[in-house]
């Protein structure tokens, strides 16, 4: 079984505040991490692999620092990296991206199971996983928290609202991965961390995949991002304290004093 | 197998910093100190090679270690003592216990010890301390007899006593420093030989997650093969071959206290709100307390990173360089630490908040490996010899390598380091004509002057090289500007000390010709802007250190 993992760099957005003047992102001293969805997306494809001696591809598209998370996941036991990196690729939105890497992915060859993030924590947008299942025109499982591969099928729990399925699907297929709200990412021993050194990690350019360049960067993405902002400060609200009975006649007051009760 | 790049040294870095988050939380560290007590669990499960194996990046590669380099064991060092500097300090005993074996074992020793340290997760200490020997280890009072059988020396016998040995009281192999008929030499002793007895663990004023206690010796039998080297009278030369290392591993934790202490206030300082705003928007706040220190840190990271670099490439020696970096970064780090719990006031002086621990901790730096004051006579005597051989030109030369550095880069304080190092051949050459140095002071006050000239024009060098130096949160131009305070209050404190030196104890001293001499006037002219260069960096701190 061949399975590719897809994962991005990002910056750890639990460190991360907006300049309330510019609405850009402050960057500086922010440390980049494994976007934890698919961190969590790596290590059920390790799972999979220790069970069915599957090869795990881990797949990335990022300026050259990206690199860095190509190598924690060959430390935590995946067995060959490729990067996307490229001028070419610099603007692109979720569109171009999943094409850029379904075009990767066409150029690895085999592939059974496709696993990414549910979605990256700087974008938040969720469709880069779609996206590359509609590129390469394979079914997709998004939204699962739990998955199981063998032969030629995958069996996951895929949250809904208010609940889950239990879904079924032939291969080749691609599944995003949310974690559940405990998880707590593994992370190699130095040893691992060091023998990841000798792991082959290539570094692909546009033409290396035969990408078509118009469908890549500013010209291949129909989003445009009109501005940024952080959410505006909520009101301060009112407290008020009494016994129950008084407490109520007041709300009530206020409900009416404000229209919304008549 | 290649040698670990940056990319390897971040991942064993984020590996311990996430292992600490998970495991080693402060309350851990609280009890534990309350109780005077190391978590050998933690220690244990830090050497498991599938946890982390932190102990495998000081054994060579043959034996299944991961031959780990200066840099990134000086990064780890770092990291460690951000956590607790009593559980770096149990991981670097040993380190420090596998060192003589490093420096002077035979290829068969090494394959049998360090594969058992490796393998095993021995826990390893360094036995060289005793009552009257500390960093004079002349005063070595433990002997090893020889054990003759048919008329060969077969073994040893070791009578004696050490103390203050770190992981004394649970580690598993001890190397021990003992005079043989052929000299001082390193043993090894295991665990439950016959004999050999551990005291209590101390009762310390920090450090209390290691474990330290005295060793006794009863006529301890040792086999002639734990002789370190086979060879003996090697002691010394092996203990001191890796002192430049060592230290800087000791700068690294008086570093890595330090930076902890001074962030865990400025976080605090972000949301105490005082007189309408947070205390960290507060200046006076920022520039008595806070900035400064990190400036330090700054320099002294870069100061270590390129000692690290040096040793790389020399494999021994840096004894002066080891030194250096120690007394700045243990100083620096004890002072911040001070300086943090003033920062947070009445919550800095409880156990609620770990500053208090921190300080207590962050003392021993300035302690062993080598206590400040031996240190400044290490570095007064490495650096006197070049004095009197360059006929005081050692620190002059340098001046004009900072002149030109000025020339092409005006924004580092290339030229407050050129007039700090003039100022310093200068009083140099003073204390020679008018023999101050017969003052044992006045020594040791050299030695500090020297240190903090030689951190000031490495980090000044660094950032005219367009240098980030490894492992530093900050952008160039942040860097930049902290070279230049640095420089500029360095260059001052050599050439106002250094008067102070010399008029005490040379009151015949024209005040003015020595003022003008040592280029007094032209140092604190470099001071135009001083504050407002401080004010951008309290504001770059501000934005970059989130913990």
């Amino acid at each position: 079984m061949n399975i590719i993992v897809c994962i991005k760099q990002v910056p750890d957005s639990s460190q991360v505040k907006v300049d309330p003047k510019t609405g850009t992102l402050i960057r500086a001293g922010v440390p980049s991490i494994l976007n934890p969805y698919d961190h969590y997306a790596l290590e059920k494809a390790l799972e999979i692999k220790a069970k069915t001696g599957a090869k795990v591809t881990v797949l990335s598209m990022g300026p050259n620092q990206a690199v860095a998370v190509l190598r924690l996941a060959l430390a935590l036991g995946a067995d060959e990296g490729v990067l996307l990196s490229d001028r070419a690729f610099a603007g692109s939105d979720t569109w171009a991206t999943s094409y850029a890497l379904a075009t990767a992915i066409r150029k690895i060859g085999a592939y059974d199971l496709i696993l990414c993030g549910q979605m990256a924590i700087d974008g938040d947008t969720a469709q880069t996983g779609p996206g590359i299942a509609r590129h390469l025109d394979i079914p997709q499982l998004t939204f699962c928290e739990r998955i199981d591969a063998n032969n030629n099928q995958v069996i996951v729990k895929k949250l809904i609202e208010g609940g889950h399925q239990i879904v079924q699907a032939q291969m080749p297929v691609l599944v995003t991965m949310t974690f559940p709200a405990d998880y707590a990412p593994k992370y190699p021993s130095f040893l691992a961390a060091h023998k990841a050194q000798d792991k082959q990690i290539f570094t692909w350019t546009a033409a290396d995949i035969q990408a078509d360049v118009h469908k890549l960067g500013l010209e291949g993405s129909p989003t445009r991002v009109d501005r940024i902002f952080p959410p505006p400060a909520r009101p301060k609200g009112e407290m008020f304290s009494g016994s129950a009975m008084e407490l109520a006649n007041k709300f009530v007051e206020i409900l009416k004093k404000e229209s919304i009760v008549k | 197998m290649a040698k670990n790049d940056l990319i390897t040294r971040n991942l064993m870095l984020d590996s311990l910093r996430q292992y600490a988050k998970n495991r080693i939380s402060f309350n851990l560290i609280r009890e534990h100190d309350a109780k005077n007590e190391i978590p050998l669990d933690i220690l244990k499960e830090m050497y498991d090679h599938n946890v982390l194996g932190v102990h495998l990046l000081l054994i060579p590669e043959e034996y299944g270690g991961l031959g780990g380099q200066t840099t990134e064991i000086y990064r780890v060092c770092e990291q460690l003592a951000r956590i607790d500097l009593g559980i770096a300090t149990g991981v670097f005993a040993t380190f420090l216990g596998s060192d003589p074996l490093n420096v002077g074992g035979t290829p068969e020793q090494k394959a049998k010890w360090f594969k058992k340290i490796a393998h095993e997760n021995k826990l390893v200490a360094y036995g060289a301390t005793e009552a009257d020997a500390g960093s004079d280890l002349v005063s070595l009072r433990t002997r090893a007899e020889h054990v003759i059988k048919d008329g060969k020396v077969v073994g040893y016998k070791i009578t004696g006593s050490k103390m203050w040995i770190s992981n004394g009281g649970v580690a598993d192999i001890y190397t021990v420093l003992a005079l043989a008929p052929g000299g001082p030499s390193w043993f090894i002793v295991e665990k439950g030989t016959p004999g050999f007895t551990q005291d209590v663990h101390e009762d310390k004023h920090g450090i209390r997650l290691s474990n330290t206690a005295g060793l006794a010796f009863d006529e301890v039998y040792v086999p002639a093969e734990n002789l370190i080297g086979l060879k003996e009278g090697q002691g010394f030369l092996q203990a001191q071959a890796v002192f430049g290392y060592t230290r800087l591993m000791v700068a690294a934790f008086g570093l890595g206290g330090g930076e902890e202490a001074v962030e865990t206030a400025l976080e605090y300082a972000g949301q105490r709100i005082q007189a309408g705003g947070p205390l960290s928007q507060k200046q006076g706040f920022m520039l008595k307390l806070i900035t400064p220190h990190y400036i330090r840190f700054e320099a002294v990271r870069a100061y270590i990173d390129w000692t690290a670099k040096q040793l790389e490439v020399n494999n021994h020696g840096l004894a002066t360089e080891g030194a250096i970096a120690k007394l700045y970064a243990t100083e620096s780090g004890n002072k911040a630490a001070e300086d943090a719990i003033q920062a947070m006031g009445g919550f800095g002086y409880t156990k609620e908040f770990s500053v208090e621990k921190i300080k207590r901790d962050v003392k021993i730096t300035c302690i062993y490996e080598g206590t400040s004051e031996v240190l400044e006579m290490t570095i007064f005597r490495g650096r006197w010899q070049e004095h009197l051989k360059s006929r005081g030109q050692y620190y002059v030369k340098q001046a004009e390598e900072f002149e030109a550095l000025h020339a092409q880069n005006p924004d580092v304080g290339a030229d407050s380091v050129a007039l700090g190092f003039r100022a310093l051949a200068r009083v140099l050459e003073d204390c020679r004509v008018n023999k101050l140095t017969r003052h044992q002071y006045i020594t040791f006050q050299l030695g500090d002057l020297i240190t903090e000239m030689e951190v000031a024009a490495v980090f000044t060098r660094q950032c005219a090289n367009k240098l980030v130096t490894e492992g530093s949160r900050f952008d160039l131009a942040s860097l930049c500007t902290m070279a230049r305070v640095n420089a500029r209050q360095s260059a001052f404190k050599v050439a106002s000390e250094g008067m102070r030196l010399v008029l005490g104890t040379c009151p015949a001293i024209n005040t003015t010709e020595l003022a003008q001499a040592v280029n007094l006037v032209a140092i604190e002219d470099k001071m135009r802007g001083l504050i407002e260069d401080m004010d951008v960096v309290s504001a770059k701190l501000r934005d970059t250190l989130k913990k």
